[in-house]
């Protein structure tokens, strides 16, 4: 640690006054003059076709100034429903008017006739051939059934283990159709490794269930907004609350067919993402046309509702999984079959149904994955996108398997866990991570190996793997005359990125932390940037930083050694200053004289330049345990301990990196025992914060987190992106708790407290 | 929002006439106005706002140890008063349970009552105070007891004009009890609610009266279950009873939040639970 | 429908202003006086994001219609720091980096002020109580919490 004295360092992030002052700007803060405000008119039910669109009422009511349908769309691209929809609150139409009241009532007053049609909103309902289709026909893009080989058909269960309802019933109806059929089926996916036919016969203990994960809502606390401006040159301008500015002037040139460079997307300060503020959302393009029609700036901003009904939420899927072990501990073979629920256009992340695997040496693996389509909007990612739901089953059934081998969870994970050089099930190598490091840091944190239960406790661990992406980004590094230095990018920041690339910057040109300024570029502007999610920021900014800020130090040491008259090997850039390693007495000059100097003369400003695209990424693991405490006559449940390990490769900002542990976990925890998007055949039946519930901080305990650092070869400083993996195990972490307090597992999640009292009752309570 | 007209009279006589005039609609704290509005629920011509009517608020002990609580006192209000925390806790903690303190600071007592939400935090509190709801309208005064007031969800016997004005809680019991069944800590709405208050007399329940929110299309109270336990010691085996006699008088639905057989069953152990705590204040 | 005439005090300064009964206490501060610190995550009193306090009490402002806040005293995030010096609820959310995104942190750092102004010695038990009508996605409340019980002992050893 102590070799650098920058990066490693909890230093204050650089926009911490205006986040604390109520002065960053956030979409919704933008304001330019004259500016209209846009609303969309969405439909009210989940499955109909459009008999007609009637406007004429709502054009009547003064200070309306647009009203546009998809006839308004240049290009044909697809903006708008026009025949069919295909879930509540689909966009029709929308509407510009001079006060957001005014915007709302003229979106009420246009009257759309529907023919209503019948509705499916349960997987495992879709799937069935006496489902109604949602592309279907032929008519609509891509194909609507399966033929699927015949060898996992139906589910089935563990009867002695399982409470659930929805289950029981699910598997009964399934027993009377046809298995070799699969309808409204969006997307599919099949890995296999081995024979897990051949492991299983091998196995002492086989343990099936099937997992029910419903649909959560990111619910990043900022709603989409965008504000546009289309001048009459012809350009556009779009300030969007975003995760990535470039993909979204990528998207709205694609839908609109226009140059790129037609448009400039300023990102503004955003209030969350976790995966769902990435490419274009729902308000962009509506902006741009309303901007367009009316010529003037129109801002587009969802209610918390339309965020439920219209947003991008996690898919819910339906898992059945299979594994088998020996007695002596050893996990023979893993197989799964999953039915993601991707709404009404195809994207959920199926693929990810591979992360059953966990960290674990499994010799024989197949995994069948299926997106569905149901009457619901599309799904986008949630922070490790998919990972969460696959994990929830994988260490679910872990745990299963331990009990029956009568090993403990720990140990039994320790000794299955995957080390350097190991065979990936369907995958390459393994590298160095520190996969047992950081469970057993966990498991020493928490006090596992002497944790008491009192009545009605219990304790439970998971561990999840998540590697971050990462993606293309430009750096430029500029130093002053006064010795400062600037950075210029255009990379959005949500967790303090921002102040990890300054930190990085600061360390490579050995100035003060606080000597070192960043701004951020709009696409117009700045070099192109990959989005930021995916934990991509550290990993991909941070080496753009460094590659940045050693151009800058190259050019540096050129300077220096043409004003000091003295070979560039004998020179050495410390404290600020250029110092010639062999002079005596000392003779060194600082940053700013040598950038003055460098001004006056011919060499210009001092400027560095980074530019990346991508390296291997290591995968990087969380682990965590809880403890719990279930009230068996109410069925609440309440966490008494939340322990979180992580390694983070190297914690650039240790501040930070912690930050990104605990929101990430009780993001997991709140999937695990609240979090739910219900639907029914009207469509999404929760739309707000009242039903829909988030965890407040009177739900939690203190989280407490523990940093490991086992280097990533390829991260800036060894770091990996510390985003993503800390909502990966909790929801198992969660359900493993619960299992220990009360005896009974539940699959279906989230474990409300009816569900634990139903529990209990049919256990004999 | 629709748009609307907005009064502010300083007098109650002319609250009233306003409000009884159609498409009107009363502004107490707005809590739940507002949000009905928002949501295109509520469209009224005209709104009347409470808010400068001199009189309304107000926590009082009167002589006879009855204490009155003016419609348009804050539920925060409420929650913290010496006087309601001491001789009519339930009250006090449904009050505190009623969404967060930015909301408590802005909801009135008169609010969450008029509205007539089954789910309403104090409801339970004031049914076993057994308190009277004092109503003002241009005919004059009239007052009706708590547990005749609402007729369904939403619906009261208040008339276009009627105003409430206050609620007369009459000698308190001696010990009372409010749990609210729900999913997180705070800011969640009932799934169920149960308030018990008891008077013990040597050892045995002199009287006891259990109400009950959100298990009905109004407010209730358990009476059979009250009945059973006049003239008992509280043993767990007959708050047990008096759990299942409390389910049975309840006719709960199910909704999003939970089925209606898991909040019969919540009846009966926060019914147990409330007259258990309800009796260990009235006998300590 | 017609507008009326408010005068509010924000901050220490007067506005008299004309506005539509329908509008908010929160639309008025953002979009009528230009003062968006107070942000809005709901709109349905759920989240906390527009705290703001009135009178000295915290009060989610998208609950109040701007009507009825006329000749009231009315503090928003941006008139916290005086004499260019943070507020020590602003510097500890700083310190104990009790934000991420920042766009729940106005809402909470009002709600966390009014609470310490009301009663600096409460326990982290009930500060996670009371300040539950603040919904946060980003932290999980750890460094939030850390920040309040800083801010309380700095103003409860300094008062
Ligand atoms: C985020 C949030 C969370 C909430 N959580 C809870 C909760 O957990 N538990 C709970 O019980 N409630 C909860 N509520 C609702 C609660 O705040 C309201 O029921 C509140 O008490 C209503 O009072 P008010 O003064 O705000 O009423 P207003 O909204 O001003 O009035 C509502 C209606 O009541 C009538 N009315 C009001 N006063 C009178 C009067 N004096 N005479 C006759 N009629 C009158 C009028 O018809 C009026 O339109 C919540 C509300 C919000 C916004
Ligand atoms: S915006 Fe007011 S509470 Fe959410
Ligand atoms: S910091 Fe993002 S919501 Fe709290």
């Amino acid at each position: 640690m102590s070799e650098y004295t920058v990066v490693g360092q909890t230093v204050a992030r650089v926009d911490a006054v205006e986040k604390v002052t109520g002065a960053a700007q956030y979409g919704a803060d933008v304001h330019p003059p004259g500016m209209l405000y846009g609303k969309l008119v969405r439909s009210k039910h989940a499955h109909a076709n459009i008999r007609s669109i009637d406007t004429s009422e709502a054009e009547k009511l003064p200070g309306v100034r647009a009203i546009i349908t998809q006839d308004d769309v240049p290009s044909g691209r697809r903006v708008f429903a026009t025949d069919k929809v295909l879930y509540l609150g689909e966009p029709i139409a929308a509407v510009a008017a001079t006060d957001p009241d005014i915007a709302e009532e003229a979106a009420e007053r246009i009257k759309i006739d529907y023919e209503v049609l019948p509705v499916v909103q349960d997987v495992m309902e879709a799937i069935k051939p006496s489902a109604p289709r949602l592309h279907g026909d032929g008519t609509k893009d891509g194909p609507n059934r399966r033929e699927i080989s015949g060898e996992i058909r139906t589910l089935s269960r563990d009867k002695e283990n399982d409470h659930s309802d929805a289950i029981s019933n699910l598997e009964a109806e399934l027993e009377n159709y046809p298995d070799e059929v699969y309808y409204n089926i969006s997307a599919e996916s099949h890995t296999e490794a081995g024979d897990v036919e051949k492991g299983f016969a091998e196995s002492d203990v086989v343990v099936e269930d099937t997992y029910v994960i419903p649909r959560v809502h990111q619910t990043y606390m900022e709603p989409h907004v965008s504000v546009a401006s289309a001048d009459s040159s012809g350009k556009i301008t779009v300030w969007a609350s975003t995760q990535g500015p470039f993909a979204i002037r990528s998207g709205i040139a694609g839908t609109l067919g226009i140059p790129l460079t037609q448009i400039n997307v300023i990102g503004t300060t955003m209030g969350g993402g976790f995966g769902g503020r990435f490419g274009v959302i729902i308000t962009h393009v509506p902006a741009v046309l309303l901007s367009q029609k009316t010529g003037r700036p129109v801002r587009v901003q969802m209610t918390r509702e339309e965020e439920f009904t219209d947003g991008r939420p996690a898919p819910g899927c339906v898992i059945k999984l299979k594994t088998g072990a020996t007695n002596d501990g050893r996990i023979l073979a893993r197989e799964a079959l999953a039915f993601w629920d991707s709404g009404s256009v195809s994207g959920a992340s199926i693929g990810s149904t591979i992360r059953v695997r966990g960290v674990y040496k499994i010799p024989n693996l197949k995994v069948d994955a299926y997106g569905v389509h149901t009457n619901k909007s599309g799904t986008a990612a949630y922070r490790a996108p998919g990972a969460p739901q696959a994990i929830f089953a994988g260490e679910s059934q872990l745990d299963e398997i331990a009990e029956r081998i009568g090993m403990d969870p720990v140990k039994f994970r320790l000794m299955n866990m995957r080390e350097e050089g190991d065979e990936v099930p369907a995958g390459s190598s393994e590298p160095k991570v520190g996969y047992k490091e950081t469970l057993e840091a966990v498991a020493d944190a928490a006090g596992w190996w002497d944790r008491e239960a009192g009545e009605n406790q219990g304790w439970g661990v998971a561990v999840g793997d998540w590697t971050n992406g990462c993606g293309p980004g430009g750096v430029y590094v500029s130093v002053h005359e006064d010795g400062s230095v600037r950075i210029f990018h255009g990379s959005m920041d949500i967790t303090g990125t921002d102040t990890a690339i300054s930190q990085i910057i600061a360390e490579i040109l050995t100035v003060p932390y606080e000597s070192v300024t960043i701004r951020r570029g709009d696409t117009d502007s700045a070099p192109y940037s990959t989005g930021s999610g995916g934990s991509v920021v550290t990993f991909t900014m941070g080496n753009t930083a460094k590659l940045a800020a050693e151009d800058a130090h190259r050019r540096i040491l050129e300077l220096a050694s043409e004003r000091l008259n003295t070979n560039v090997d004998d020179l050495e850039l410390r404290d600020g200053k250029v110092h010639v390693t062999s002079a005596d007495p000392p003779k060194s000059i600082s940053l700013g004289e040598l950038a003055a100097y460098s001004l006056s003369t011919t060499g210009g400003p001092i400027v560095g330049k980074g530019s990346f695209a991508r390296q291997a990424s290591t995968p990087a693991l969380a682990a965590q345990i809880a403890k719990v405490e279930v009230d068996p006559g109410t069925g609440r449940t309440r966490v008494l301990k939340l322990v979180a390990s992580q390694d983070v490769g190297f914690a650039i900002n240790p501040m930070a990196v912690e930050g990104q542990i605990e929101g990430g976990t009780v993001q997991g925890y709140a999937w695990a025992m609240m979090e739910e998007m219900q639907y029914d055949e009207n469509g999404n039946v929760n739309p707000g914060f009242v039903d829909y519930r988030v965890p407040t901080s009177a739900d939690l305990p203190t989280v407490e987190s523990v940093i490991v650092e086992v280097p990533a070869p390829n991260g800036p400083y060894g770091a990996k992106g510390v985003g993503e993996p800390p909502i990966t195990p909790t929801l198992a972490t969660m359900a493993n708790a619960v299992k220990d307090a009360i005896g009974i597992r539940i699959n279906e999640l989230p474990i409300k407290p009816e569900k634990i009292v139903n529990a209990l009752k049919s256990n004999g309570h | 929002m629709k748009s609307f007209e907005f009064f502010e009279p300083t007098t109650l006589a002319e609250a009233s006439r306003l409000f009884a005039e159609e498409h009107a609609q009363l502004l107490a704290g707005g809590t739940d106005l507002v949000i009905g509005m928002k949501a295109l629920t509520e469209t009224p011509q005209s709104v009347i706002s409470l808010q400068k009517i001199p009189g309304l608020t107000g926590i009082t002990t009167e002589a006879d140890n009855s204490i009155s609580i003016g419609a348009m006192t804050k539920v925060r209000e409420v929650e913290l008063s010496a006087d309601i925390l001491q001789h009519h806790t339930a009250l006090a903690e449904g009050a505190a349970e009623i969404g967060s303190i930015q909301i408590r600071n802005l909801a009135t007592v008169g609010g969450n009552i008029a509205h007539a939400s089954p789910a309403a935090d104090t409801v339970a509190g004031l049914l076993v105070a057994d308190a009277q709801v004092h109503i003002a309208s241009a005919d004059g005064e009239r007052t009706v007891p708590i547990n005749e007031l609402f007729t369904g969800p939403g619906e009261t016997v208040l008339t276009p004009g009627e105003i409430i004005t206050r609620f007369r809680l009459p000698s308190p019991a001696s010990g009372s009890h409010y749990i609210k069944h729900k999913i997180r800590e705070v800011m969640d709405l009932a799934f169920i609610g149960v308030a018990a208050a008891i008077n013990m007399d040597n050892g045995t329940i002199a009287e006891a009266r259990i109400g009950l929110a959100a298990v009905a299309p109004t407010p209730i109270r358990a009476t059979e279950a009250e009945e059973l336990l006049k003239g008992n010691a509280p043993t767990p085996a007959l708050l047990e009873q008096a759990g299942e006699a409390a389910a049975a008088a309840s006719s709960p639905i199910s909704d999003l939040r939970c089925s209606a057989e898991h909040r019969r069953e919540m009846v009966d152990v926060l019914t147990r639970r409330t007259l258990e705590q309800a009796s260990e204040r009235a006998s300590g | 429908m017609a507008k009326l005439p408010v005068s509010l005090t924000i901050n220490g300064d007067e506005h008299d202003l004309l506005i539509e009964p329908r509008k908010t206490l929160l639309a008025v501060l953002r979009d009528t006086i230009g003062l968006t610190g107070t942000k809005e995550g709901c709109s349905t009193g759920d989240c906390g994001a527009c705290t703001v306090i009135v009178d000295g009490k915290a009060v989610t402002s998208c609950m109040v219609l701007g009507v009825t806040a006329s000749g009231k005293e009315i503090t928003t995030i941006e008139g916290l720091a005086g004499d260019g010096e943070l507020h020590p609820v602003q510097q500890a959310f700083i310190e104990t980096g009790g934000y991420q995104c920042g766009f729940c942190t106005p809402g909470f750092i009002m709600a966390s002020k009014a609470l310490i102004d009301e009663n600096p010695d409460r326990t982290e038990e009930e500060f996670r109580h009371a300040l539950g009508g603040n919904i946060c996605r980003c932290t999980g409340y750890t460094k939030i919490l850390e920040a309040v019980l800083k801010a309380a002992e700095e103003i409860r050893t300094t008062t």
